[in-house]
Order: C-alpha cells, then structure tokens, then sequence
C-alpha cells in the first residue's frame, strides 16, 4: 500500500545515512560500543533463529511423547534438546507451542506490535510486522491464509493467537505424508519460519528440485 | 481512540504484503541491533530476575529503554505516517528522537553526521569497544528479562469463566488490542503467578505484577456473524486489569 504516498527517490539512502550517523554519534558518547551492533547481530545468526524452531518441529514429529510435553509445558521440553544456551532469553522467557492437526489450523500473529519468539524462530519477517497482516489475521484469517497458498477447509477450526502479553506462540506444523523413511535431521530441513507461524504447510521438495 | 491500538479487523486494506525479508534494506540491521542494545542497558534491568549490573556498566545509557518505550513512541505516531513508514523506519525516527530529546546527541550534529554519511556512505565508524557492554548485551539476549512476579493477590477469575473485556480510557500505550474492547470471551487459561509490564500505562491500568490470562473469543462475538468467518476461535493473553467483569 506504499504507492499511497509520496516518498523521496533517496528515502533508503538517508535512512541509510541517519542510521550511520545516529551509532556513530553514540559510540563517540560512550553510549553503545563500536562492537555492540555486531554483537546483537551475530546472536542472531549463531543462537536465536528458525533452526532451533525446525529442530523442536522435527523432534515433536518423530516422538508423540516429546510432542505431548512440548505442548504442556513448551520451555521444559525445549530444555530436553541438545540446543544452544538461551532459549529462554530475550523475547523467549514465555514460549508456547500450539500444534496443528486434521480439523485444527493455528495462525500466530501480533495485531499491537510484533511479538515473537526470537530464540526458536529469530526475528519476525516483514509481512508478520506489516499494519495488513496485522488487521486483517484476526478478523478474516481464512482469507489471509489463501494469499499465503494455504487453503484451510470448511469444516477445520482456526485458531489465532495474537500475542499480547508475557506469551510467545509459536506452530508446529503437520509432518508431510511420505516422509517416513527420513531422518530426523533430515526433517528439520523441511520446516520454514512461516509453517511455524502458521502461514504455509509443510512441503516436500518438488522431484524437479531434487 | 488510535488507529494503531485497534488494527485488528481494519477493513479495506487490500492483499497483505508476503515479503519474507526480516531486514528489507540493510541499514534496518543496524537500528534493530541499536535498540537491542539500549533494551540491554536499560536502567530497570537492575531489578530483573537476573539483577544484571547495569548500574556499574562502563556506558553514558541511564534510562529506562524497554518495548514500551518503543511501542509508545509508535502509537504516538499521526496513523497516516505509521501507514506511510515502513517497520524499521518507524524505529530510526523513534530511537533518533528519544537520543536528542534526553540530550544525549543534538539534531544538529545528527543532521551534520548524516550529511558526511550521505556523501561517504562507506565512511568508518569510530572504533571504540566496550567488553563489559558486550557481555551485558550477550547475557541479557541469553537470560533474558520474564515478567514472572509472585502472586500478591488471587486471580479474580478461573477457567472456564464467561468474562467481559474492559474498555479503559485511551492512553498513550496499551497491552489491550482495540478490538477486544467490551468483548465477551471464555477464561481458558489463567497463567501461574503474576506478571509484570515493567512499566505503568497510567490511566489504561497496567502497574505492577498482576495475573494473565488466556482468553478465547468466539469470533462471531468480535465481529458479528456476517463479518465472521466460520469456526473461528481468537486467542488473546490479557493482563487482569484489562478483564472487566465476569459475564452471566
């Protein structure tokens, strides 16, 4: 919805520039390090990200106990996995997983900001903190989820979540049919941030892509 | 009433934006990890569950920096402007203003500082590090800061309680999403302990540690059932002062 308004041609290059000039002024003030940036950025590639989400989906499929747990009780079974230090960190202190399931289709989403669990999923992408989402998720889900290329049936319950307290949801996906014969490692690879969150299923790579 | 307190169930908005980009441009990495910082330094962190020694860190930061700082200044925003600018943008205005409003910088030297940037876009940065702060940040992104408190008054509702959604006046920040607003739902959850927001939001109610809970809404009842779509169930966490009465 952009093309509303009018935006200067160099609108990236002075935000650009203001960000520069904005951290350089405040480490020159003793206000962040010239390392604090890049040590924020990099917990974020090593620590808190999709790749710990995916491992938890993988494991909830192959072990219905483990599923059962992580559902009842989502940090302590978390804590179970061999994972980095930190999940229950920033933006992580309260996560809870709901599980999708014939005739149950989950949605998570934040209509006030854009909460989310960083130390499974890592940081929100843009359509999740984008004001469209945000209004249209609660109100016309169904809907919502077509654009995405999910079509929930008739007679599923959608469930949203919308993230307004201490809680941080977060999905776990439906297994694809025909993935019996794969490894559990191999599984976690199938899992994306946006079947996490409940905009897309769980899809075997076309035998065109492999 | 604002805009950016009741988005949920905003018609007319079109198709959603499906970009998956966290960073849209590169430079909003930058402001991202700015405010992440300013969260690991904020003075309140003094009191948290892990009582993180901010008060001695080797910094100049001595506010209170946590996400209603953020989310106020985006609430506070004209709603066309919030429509106009993107995520990240709505973050660099907010962040910039608060620095040169609590005199830690000038306008003046930003705008300087930015003219040098515009024209240099690879100029360096000054290279000054700081351990302690880095560590600080490491160890706030890994023990984080829960607003889990102990109860020190009984939740007022129990599960499986009929309740109707309170409708304080509009405050500058709250937790309280628009829509729900003088809604009937269905305890399904009341959360172990208390929580806090860390914050107070004044008139909208939030203070101190209070009980959560998990609230389902029939959407029938947000919406009305023509608007609605079938077999729909909305979940909001909603802190107890946002919980009016309970509803025969």
């Amino acid at each position: 919805m952009n093309e509303l308004f009018q935006f200067d041609a160099d609108r990236e290059a002075i935000s650009a520039a203001k960000v520069r000039a904005l951290e350089a002024l405040l480490i020159k003030k003793g206000v962040i390090g010239s390392d604090s940036v890049d040590t924020v950025l990099e917990h974020f590639e090593k620590v808190a990200g999709p790749f710990n989400g995916a491992r938890i989906v993988a494991r909830a499929w192959v072990d219905a106990e483990f599923k059962k747990r992580l559902l009842d009780d989502t940090p302590k079974a978390i804590a179970e996995l061999d994972l980095s230090q930190g999940m229950e960190g920033a933006e992580g202190e309260h996560m809870a997983a709901v599980a999708n399931e014939p005739g149950v289709h989950h949605l998570i989403i934040c209509t006030l900001c854009s909460c989310y669990p960083w130390p499974v999923l890592g940081l929100p992408p843009y359509w999740y903190k984008d004001p469209v989402f945000r209004a249209r998720g609660v109100r016309e889900p169904r809907a919502v989820l077509r654009e995405f290329g999910v079509p929930v049936a008739q007679e599923t319950v959608v469930k949203v979540w919308d993230s307004s307290a201490q809680i941080r949801w977060f999905v776990v996906p439906e297994r694809p049919p025909n993935t019996e014969h794969m490894s559990e490692e191999e599984l976690a690879g199938l899992v994306t941030p946006e079947s996490m969150m409940g905009v897309a299923l769980v899809q075997l790579p076309s035998p065109a892509a492999t | 009433m604002k805009l950016q307190h009741t988005l949920g169930g905003l018609e007319n908005l079109g198709p959603v934006n499906v970009d998956p980009r966290v960073f849209v441009e590169p430079w909003e990495k930058r402001i991202f990890g700015i405010h992440t910082v300013m969260m690991a330094q904020s003075a309140h962190l003094q009191d948290a569950l892990p009582r993180y020694p901010v008060g001695t860190l080797p910094t100049t930061f001595k506010d209170t920096w946590t996400w209603a700082s953020l989310r106020t200044g985006a609430e506070a925003m004209q709603p066309f402007e919030y429509f106009k600018y993107r995520y990240y943008e709505k973050w660099l205005g907010g962040i910039a203003q608060f620095f040169i409003d609590r005199g830690y910088i000038s306008a003046d030297e930003l705008i300087e500082l930015m003219r040098l940037y515009r024209e240099e876009p690879a100029a360096a940065l000054p290279v000054a590090r700081n351990e302690a702060l880095q560590s600080q940040v490491v160890d706030y992104l890994m023990r984080g800061d829960s607003g889990l408190r102990p109860r020190v008054t009984a939740p007022r509702f129990r599960a499986g309680d009929s309740v109707i959604v309170a409708d304080p006046p509009a405050a500058d920040h709250t937790r309280l999403p628009g829509y729900l607003r003088n809604k009937r739902g269905t305890v399904d959850r009341v959360y172990p302990g208390a929580f806090e927001y860390f914050v107070s939001t004044g008139p909208d109610g939030l203070q101190g540690a209070m009980p959560v809970y998990r609230i389902a809404f029939d959407a029938c009842d947000l919406w009305g059932v023509d608007l609605s779509e079938p077999r729909t169930v909305v979940h909001a966490d909603l802190f107890e002062v946002y919980v009016a009465q309970g509803a025969s």
